[in-house]
């Protein structure tokens, strides 16, 4: 956890250095003045003398301090860590400062190189998420931030979290320059699972993590971290935009689709369409369509969203060719067709993919209905309900079913399918599992009840709550003062 | 349900419609109907016309009737209809052999222009005298003469307007009811029924009241001339009224309880003749209750209905088919339904619901009948029918898939068994899927909690954009990759 105390960093936005921006040595500065031409290599020299920043703390105040070599001393030099982050982000104003520690020393040594990874992880993020950022900076060699990622020290890092989001966004950035954007994957994840105080935190370094996986079709690789669910946002920790949340679970999507676990795919659309807002963002109307398709293609139909969503998007969604292939869904194949080859919507929102899928599937839910209204049924009758002409390829079908056990059935030699019911088999092992998780949810509950219970925003809400019940009590029935009362924990709860 | 604006061109053309999925109804041995009984009980010429419409075979003489009966009203419009009716009748196959409606009719051509001329000088005289008592402000005059008016528009047939004034005139709202049936324009009943059923509560408050009450009152102005068994019998009609919006609606359920709850007939009072007749009532209740109503429920309502059965007593096979029925020989129920099929058919109320009626009826009997039974034949369900054994597999798969059987075909057999259900695996299966939902839906809610505590929320890019939501949809920051 984060120290209470810190200020929440304002928010920084990436580093533009401009040319004209100056770098001045100070002329009383002795070690700096000859090599600092070299320091500041990119920069033309103007006599104009930078001015001090206001420091708050105990960091050195004079014009002087405005040196990598003053930096580096303060970054080893044993100070509690907010104070050097402190100094380290009012030394200098921003321009400067992203220059400044994205230099060399006056001797052309990298000061990185002066620095011990878990003694110095603070003052290095600073310096890396500068180089990264800073166009024309020396080169970063990827190896090295990939061992940063594997050996800093999470509780320093955690007191300047914009600039481990600075560091993630560079990331996929220097891999590409190294000539393979998959060569992120690796450090991200290191940096993720060291960073986050637990998987369900949500940082800014996950949708960073999730986008660079989806884009470079590395799947697999997402799963370790799409693995824990998102419960604890804590902007202390990372300072997190709602963005960031819609992407990780767009992106968690996708994941999961594209390794055709569903039910896992539909959740992550869910929770990204359904996520809070005044207004609805385009990836949640992506992520809606997304989550329709996937939801046929698993369960032959759609579910109606939770009623939480925003209403807009469903309102969205109805005058899309997605709502219409819904509603011919599965029965009407000819028409599913029809709508698959005259829309160009679906190959220019690139979900081709999935619609066709889902068109593959369609045959298959038209089957899996008839069984629970026939008990035996030929070939030929299977081939004219579901609309397949030839009467193999619905043998195929079957059979295919049958084996991945979607249907249980028999097909015998002449042609006739017979259809059981599945076998329902428990163990006790399931049953004591789903129970004890239920328990554990329970408590989980309570604690959080209870904990809003003593919550300030609850409080106060609740005793004006009961003024207002008491004075509409006088003309009305004591019924309606439970309804408000329960009115205000829905409020807190959800709005 | 037709779509009824009742302005002349409109009705006309309501008959010219080329008929899609109506078909000629027969009318011969198999399916009898004597059109002088049906028609000697009711008056109305839209009746007439309808059966000009759908009956080839009795078109003519349907055709010559409603002659003789436009001759003695006023709405010139009709005769317009009345041929478009009998053209329409003549497109049908059956309807070849027609004779020309010139040898049928003769269209006085005087008679039409006299009316014409006598309403357009009535109207205007209504009209202006309307306008003078606005200008007087007599309260009480300007009601009769919007009374007046909307008389008159109804006689000649232009029933929207009747309806505008006669609203304004706040008459006794039974006759803006008996309008609205009128050119059966039934999602209009309810509401006024509701009016009706204000004004009829303060009417009886009004009267055992004081006297000034009645007379401020402008709606309890009838009822001071209404004696007091008046009013019950306009309640009688006002349900009558709710139930035939009910069948209009297709709400079979309630209309069969109102139908079934009806007073004796004298009740309706004048309506019994000129708007409907005890037979018709008798078919529409027990149509609606057979459709929709279990067996305890039409045993008590309506085998136990003394009031009912004077009713039925109107159309004797109606009671034969409510014994069939109650006896399952459901056989014998279709067989006299589709013997009076053209009956109903041609019924301005009914017509339009008959096959839904009978489907419910029809499918109500498959279950019925499949009930005591763990598997049967289809072929013994066949003779028990009527029908061929495609038609019954056909029927009970659409029960099947509806969920109304619990059963499953064995097509190779033609059996169709009951569903043997294991309620402990089932209740397992059921308890292990809620856990996991309830756990999921637990996660995404806390989730969405703490967004919403940090205020980690959708916003809108700029306000001013709040409004226009697809602007809003085009910032997309992702980049989209294809799952193909």
């Amino acid at each position: 956890m984060s120290q209470p105390n810190l200020p929440t960093p304002p928010q920084q936005s990436t580093p533009q250095p401009e040319p004209e921006v100056q770098q001045q040595p100070s002329p009383v500065q002795s070690q700096a003045s000859p090599q600092t031409q070299t320091l500041a290599q990119t920069q033309t020299q103007t006599q104009t003398q930078t001015q001090v920043p206001t420091s708050p703390t105990s960091a050195p105040e004079n014009p002087a301090s405005v040196s990598l070599v003053n930096i580096v001393t303060a970054i080893t030099t044993d100070v509690p860590p907010w104070q050097l982050n402190q100094h380290l982000k009012t030394f200098a104003p921003k321009e400067v400062r992203d220059v400044v520690l994205a230099s060399l020393l006056p001797d052309g040594q990298d000061p990185l190189s002066l620095l011990d990874m878990q003694a110095n992880t603070l003052g290095i993020l600073h310096i890396l998420a500068a180089r990264l950022h800073t166009i024309g900076a020396p080169n970063l060699p990827f190896e090295y931030v990939a061992e940063f990622c594997q050996t800093f020290v999470p509780e320093q890092a955690r007191y300047t979290p914009e600039k481990v989001t600075l560091l993630a966004v560079g990331i996929p950035l220097l891999a590409e320059v190294a000539g393979n954007v998959a060569l992120a994957i690796q450090p991200l994840l290191h940096l993720l699972t060291r960073y986050a105080p637990s998987m369900s935190h949500l940082t800014t370094i996950h949708p960073i993590f999730l986008r660079t996986c989806v884009s470079t079709r590395h799947f697999a690789a997402a799963l370790p971290v799409l693995a824990y669910p998102i419960t604890i946002i804590d902007t202390s920790i990372s300072d997190l935009s709602y963005n960031d949340n819609l992407v990780y679970h767009y992106a968690g999507g996708m994941v999961y689709a594209a390794l055709k676990r569903w039910t896992a795919a539909q959740e992550f659309f869910e929770i990204c369409a359904c996520s809070p807002g005044s207004a609805s963002a385009a990836i949640q109307m992506e992520a809606l369509k997304k989550l329709v398709l996937v939801q046929l293609i698993h369960e032959g139909k759609t579910t109606p969203p939770p009623k939480y969503i925003h209403p807009v998007l469903p309102r969205l969604l109805k005058g899309t060719p997605y709502s219409a292939f819904v509603n011919a869904y599965p029965d009407r194949r000819a028409e599913l067709r029809s709508i698959v080859e005259g829309e160009l919507v679906f190959t220019t929102e690139k979900t081709l993919g999935l619609v066709l899928q889902a068109l593959e599937r369609a045959p298959r839910w038209s089957i899996k209905k008839l069984t629970s209204t026939y008990l035996t049924l030929h070939l030929s009758d299977i081939a004219r309900a579901v609309g397949i002409e030839s009467v193999e390829e619905v043998r195929g079908l079957i059979l295919d079913m049958i084996a991945s056990s979607e249907i249980s059935a028999q097909l015998s030699a002449d042609g006739t399918v017979s259809f059981f019911d599945p076998p329902v088999t428990f163990k006790k092992e399931d049953v004591d599992r789903v129970l004890a998780r239920a328990q554990e949810q329970a408590t989980l509950l309570a604690c959080l009840e209870r904990e809003m219970a003593r919550s300030k925003e609850y409080l106060t809400k609740a005793v004006k709550g009961k003024e207002e019940a008491s004075w509409g009590a006088m003309d009305d029935d004591s019924g309606d003062r439970m309804g408000s009362g329960l009115g205000w924990v829905d409020d807190i709860g959800f709005s | 349900m037709m779509d009824v604006d009742p302005i002349d061109s409109e009705i006309a053309n309501q008959y010219t419609q080329p008929p899609r999925r109506r078909q000629a109804r027969p009318v011969d041995d198999a399916h009898p109907f004597d059109l002088d009984a049906y028609i000697a009980s009711r008056t109305t010429v839209d009746r007439l016309l309808a059966i000009t419409a759908s009956c080839p075979s009795i078109a003519p003489q349907a055709l010559k009737l409603a002659f003789n009966h436009i001759y003695r009203l006023r709405d010139t419009s009709l005769v317009q209809a009345a041929l478009a009716a009998y053209a329409s009748a003549a497109t049908y196959p059956e309807g070849q052999g027609l004779p020309p409606p010139g040898d049928v009719v003769v269209v006085d051509a005087a008679w039409v222009e006299e009316v014409t001329k006598k309403n357009l000088a009535e109207r205007t005289k209504l009209e202006v005298e309307l306008k003078s008592y606005t200008n007087n402000m007599i309260k009480e005059s300007i009601r009769m003469a919007h009374r007046d008016l909307g008389e008159h528009y109804r006689a000649t047939g232009d029933f929207a307007s009747a309806l505008k004034h006669l609203t304004k005139s706040r008459e006794f709202c039974s006759t803006s009811q008996h309008l609205v049936i009128e050119q059966r324009n039934y999602s209009h009943i309810s509401s006024y029924i509701y009016k009706a059923d204000a004004a009829l509560e303060s009417t009886t408050a009004a009267t055992s009241g004081s006297a000034e009450g009645a007379a401020t009152a402008v709606s309890a102005q009838p009822t001071s001339k209404k004696p007091s068994p008046e009013r019950e019998q306009v309640q009688s009609k006002l349900d009558f009224a709710m139930a035939l919006s009910h069948l209009g609606q297709g709400n079979y359920e309630k209309a069969a309880s109102l139908f079934l709850r009806l007073d004796p007939p004298d009740q309706l009072g004048d309506w019994v003749g000129k708007l409907v007749a005890p037979g018709d009532i008798a078919i529409y209740g027990t149509l609606c209750a057979l459709a929709s109503l279990s067996r305890s429920a039409i045993k008590a309502q309506l085998l136990r209905n003394p009031v009912f059965s004077a009713y039925i007593e109107q159309e004797p096979y109606v009671r034969d088919v409510i014994q069939a029925y109650m006896s399952s020989d459901f056989k014998t129920t279709l067989d006299i339904l589709s013997k009076y099929s053209t009956r109903h058919y041609i019924d301005i109320h009914l017509g339009t619901h008959v096959n839904d009626v009978t489907q419910h009826l029809r499918q109500t009997a498959v279950v019925l009948y499949f009930q005591p039974f763990e598997t049967i034949r289809f072929d013994r369900m066949a003779a028990a029918f009527g029908w061929s054994i495609e038609e019954v597999e056909r029927e009970v798969v659409a029960l099947i898939q509806i969920g109304q059987i619990q059963g499953r075909v064995d097509s190779q057999n033609k059996i169709l068994r009951a569903k043997k259900t294991d309620h402990r695996a089932e209740l397992f299966e059921h308890a292990m899927k809620t856990a996991l939902d309830i756990q999921s839906t637990n996660r995404k809610l806390l989730l969405r909690m703490r967004l919403q505590q940090v205020d980690l929320v959708v916003k809108s890019p700029k306000i001013t954009l709040k409004r226009d939501q697809t602007q809003n949809l085009l910032d997309s920051p992702m980049a989209i990759v294809d799952l193909s």
